[in-house]
């Protein structure tokens, strides 16, 4: 029997786990400390410092240990995400829904052309628009609830981000087998019905299992709790099963939670404190993957994508405004807000480069370079738009960016 | 000389009214309809209503979660049920398209007082600055009830024959039974974080408008008050209404309830303008033990009478009070309100007893705060 360690140690990828989420916290302290980025930024800095691009001591093992621990952690910002997305707004707010889906739509048509006019191929112009709709759902949660921002911009940037997430995803659904050179018809669309339909389905049958569970055990907070995250994990694994979309499941679950729980079985769980922990994971771990060499190769592209995002998503934004009665600075605010990419766009690129790894590579090279770039200035200025609209709670500090009528 | 001008303009001169016309101020809860929380949302709230007509006014309230609805002035009960209605029923609709919740009750059943957050003006910013931590626990709500009267001595011997009733609208109103989470066992408990502020309590045994100006000037002199606002006595005069405030009632659940409430108060005032019965400095003996039962038994609080010597049940005596307003009640058509009133003694029901009722069926706090913003709809 070994009693003692085998020479050289070896660190285990439990320990690297570890250690990624401690490097994670003091980055993100750094941030902070720095009174103007937000901890995000520190966070996405600490996993490219540790990446291929950096010190290159994450291993790929480690990644693949890593994994199930960002897919719950996604699993649970999507479910919360979908249970920001109310339909009783939508019906009374006759500027809403359109807003979401004209930003959406110019997004993907600007970007889409966009792509084509830099030389990729209409295939990887596609998904890279579809990609280009979506906001990131952690980024948003995370400034705000750093900042403990609270208000209608708060709100409405989370509805505008959950229906801007669900049609990416319906999108990409649609658009993915398309990507295929040699796919049929019928196969395209059997593809399409099977996980747009069947994600969705099993959404509302995890819906059903939910409530049932949820009335036998009642409204104590910390059963619900289990009961939410033990809900996300067992729908993203039945979805991986059933070679379902794990993103539009879980979505599914959370929008029918907010909208078809008629006895109120189910009551509002704050994640708090596990949130914080796969917030940090999810952060470093998309930084390790991230790569700023598309920037050199690709600089142009990069930037006019980001700047081309940023103005079809103001425009829809612009063109509801008046409908939906918002302020000129609640509107700028907005087009700020959204402008966070989103991490799910790291698993739709890995998606179209197992249907097609020529595609996938080149818009790789692009979409991890928008990211980068994109979580470097997306969190502060999110911050400063909730800043601006007083709807985070005062910092002396940043009293460089502060209105004369802000809360106390 | 000038100077003195100065003190005595900051209490204006007492606006006198032949008839006891009434109005009333609703301060109301802003809620996220996410979780039903207390919201962030007064300041674009406000916004989005002055881009509407509405009648009355609505104004911000200390903290940004709450807002104040102001009525008219109305002769009667009927016209200020209409007009609190018309008026619930704008800002519905406006809160629909902003996606909160507008509720009553007297305190949020779970805000924590210290995430709220003070409404930028300088007033409140003034209030939060003397006050501290009190200011954001000031995160409570109140209906305050305006009643005309003829001159600033009537309104002293009002806000002193009053005190004997203070009880019963203190049980009526109630609806805070639950505060930071928990059932305080209170049906009013709202009056407890009133009553942490120096400038709360009962005005001075004054009956002449002439000595009260002299109170005032000297603490205005002394640097304590700036005007009648800071004084946040459960019942005050207000010269520049030439009305009697009443301050002691929870937000009820429904408008109908708080014009009830209004109506009732204006009977009372009438009767005792026209029956002018003695005061007697006595009725402070038991004054705060009163106000104390009525705040944590609601409608089943036993009233101590100082002057009688008795004790007697809080809901009889309302009965027996609304016996005695009856026949001002044909002269002011002000039935309605007085047999509802009759009737909550009767069934020893207040906004207290249905919030319990409510948390036991759904057993969340959340739910409750969800019905509470569907009953103020109704």
């Amino acid at each position: 029997m070994q009693v003692l360690p085998s020479f050289p140690l070896r660190i285990s990828p439990v320990a690297l786990l570890g250690l990624t989420l401690l490097l994670g916290l003091i980055g993100g302290e750094i941030a902070r400390y720095t009174r103007i980025l937000p901890r995000i930024t520190g966070y996405i800095a600490v996993g490219i410092l540790l990446g291929s691009g950096g010190l290159d001591i994450v291993t790929p093992s480690l990644l693949s240990y890593a994994r199930i621990f960002v897919e719950v952690s996604l699993g649970l910002i999507l479910f919360d995400l979908g249970r920001h997305l109310d339909f009783t707004w939508l019906k009374h707010d006759p500027g809403l829904l359109p807003t979401a889906l004209t930003e959406s739509t110019l997004t993907f048509i600007f970007i889409f052309l966009t792509l084509l006019f830099f030389g990729l191929p209409w295939q990887s112009a596609m998904i890279g628009g579809v990609i280009a709709v979506a906001t990131s759902p952690a980024v948003v949660m995370m400034v705000a609830h750093d900042l403990s921002a609270e208000g209608p911009v708060t709100r409405r940037t989370l509805i505008l981000t959950s229906l801007n997430n669900l049609i990416s995803v319906v999108l990409f659904l649609v658009c993915i087998p398309l990507t295929q050179p040699d796919i049929s018809w019928y196969l395209a669309c059997g593809y399409i019905l099977y996980r747009l339909l069947g994600s969705i389905a099993l959404g509302l049958l995890m819906f059903c299992l939910t409530m049932s569970i949820g009335f036998l055990i009642g409204k104590r907070k910390e059963n619900q709790f289990v009961l939410f995250s033990g809900m996300v994990i067992f729908t993203i694994g039945f979805a991986l099963i059933l070679h379902l979309s794990s993103i539009l499941t879980v979505f599914t679950l959370g929008v029918a939670a907010r909208n078809l729980d008629h006895k109120h079985y189910l009551i509002e769980v704050d994640f708090g404190w596990l949130a914080r922990l796969f917030f940090i994971l999810l952060f470093v771990v998309t930084g390790v993957q991230l790569q700023l060499r598309g920037i050199w190769i690709a600089t142009f592209t990069v930037i006019a994508y980001l700047i081309m995002r940023f103005v079809a998503k103001s425009i829809g934004l612009w063109l509801f405004a008046n409908k939906s009665r918002l302020t000129r600075q609640q509107t700028w605010a907005l087009c700020f807000t959204l402008l966070p990419a989103t991490e799910t766009a790291l698993i739709m690129s890995y998606k179209l480069f197992d249907f097609n790894p020529e595609y996938g590579y080149l818009l790789m090279t692009v979409i991890t370079s928008v990211l980068a770039i994109s979580y470097i200035i997306s969190p502060i200025a999110a911050q400063i738009a909730f800043i601006k609209t007083n709807e985070a709670i005062s910092n002396p500090h940043w009293r460089f960016m502060r209105t004369s009528q802000d809360p106390l | 000389m000038k100077a003195t001008e100065e003190i005595f303009s900051m209490l204006p001169a007492f606006k006198e009214n032949d008839f006891p016309t009434i109005g009333t101020e609703l301060e109301l809860q802003l809620v996220d309809l996410q979780n039903f929380n207390l919201g962030m949302e007064a300041k674009d709230f406000l916004r989005r209503l002055s881009e509407v007509e509405h009648p009355g006014k609505v104004i911000p309230e200390i903290t940004q979660s709450m807002i104040e609805l102001n009525s008219s002035v109305h002769n009667s009960h009927a016209s200020l049920v209409t007009e609190l209605r018309n008026l619930r029923d704008i800002l519905a609709n406006e809160a629909y398209q902003a996606h909160i919740g507008i509720c009553g009750g007297g305190t949020h059943p779970f805000q924590k007082w210290s995430e709220q957050r003070i409404y930028p003006t300088k007033r409140f910013v003034g209030v939060s600055e003397n006050y501290g931590y009190l200011a954001k626990q000031f995160t409570v709500f109140g209906q305050h009830i305006h009643v005309a009267v003829p001159n600033g001595d009537d309104a002293l011997y009002v806000c002193h024959g009053m005190a004997r009733y203070i009880p019963q609208f203190i049980a009526l109103s109630a609806a805070s039974p639950f505060q930071q989470g928990v059932d305080t066992s209170f049906d009013c408990s709202r009056l407890a974080v009133i009553s942490a502020f120096p400038l709360s309590g009962t005005p001075p045994w004054l009956l002449s408008w002439r000595e009260f100006e002299d109170y005032f000037q000297k603490f205005h002199e002394m640097g304590i008050v700036k005007s009648m606002k800071d004084f946040y006595w459960d019942i005050r005069p207000k010269p520049e209404f030439g009305t009697v405030e009443l301050r002691i009632c929870d937000t009820p659940l429904t408008v109908q309830k708080a014009a009830d409430l209004t109506g009732f108060a204006q009977l009372l005032v009438k009767w005792l303008l026209e029956k002018r019965p003695n005061l007697s400095q006595d009725i402070y003996s038991t004054y705060l033990i009163n106000r104390f039962s009525g705040a944590r038994y609601g409608l089943d609080a036993i009233l101590i009478d100082p002057i009688a010597g008795l004790h007697v049940p809080l809901a009889e005596d309302i009965l027996s009070t609304c016996d005695f307003l009856e026949e001002y009640a044909n002269q002011l058509h002000c039935q309605f309100a007085l047999q509802q009133i009759r009737k909550a003694a009767q069934m020893r029901d207040n906004d207290a007893v249905w919030l319990r009722r409510c948390f036991m069926d759904y057993k969340s706090l959340n739910d409750m705060v969800r019905g509470q913003t569907e009953i103020w709809r109704e």
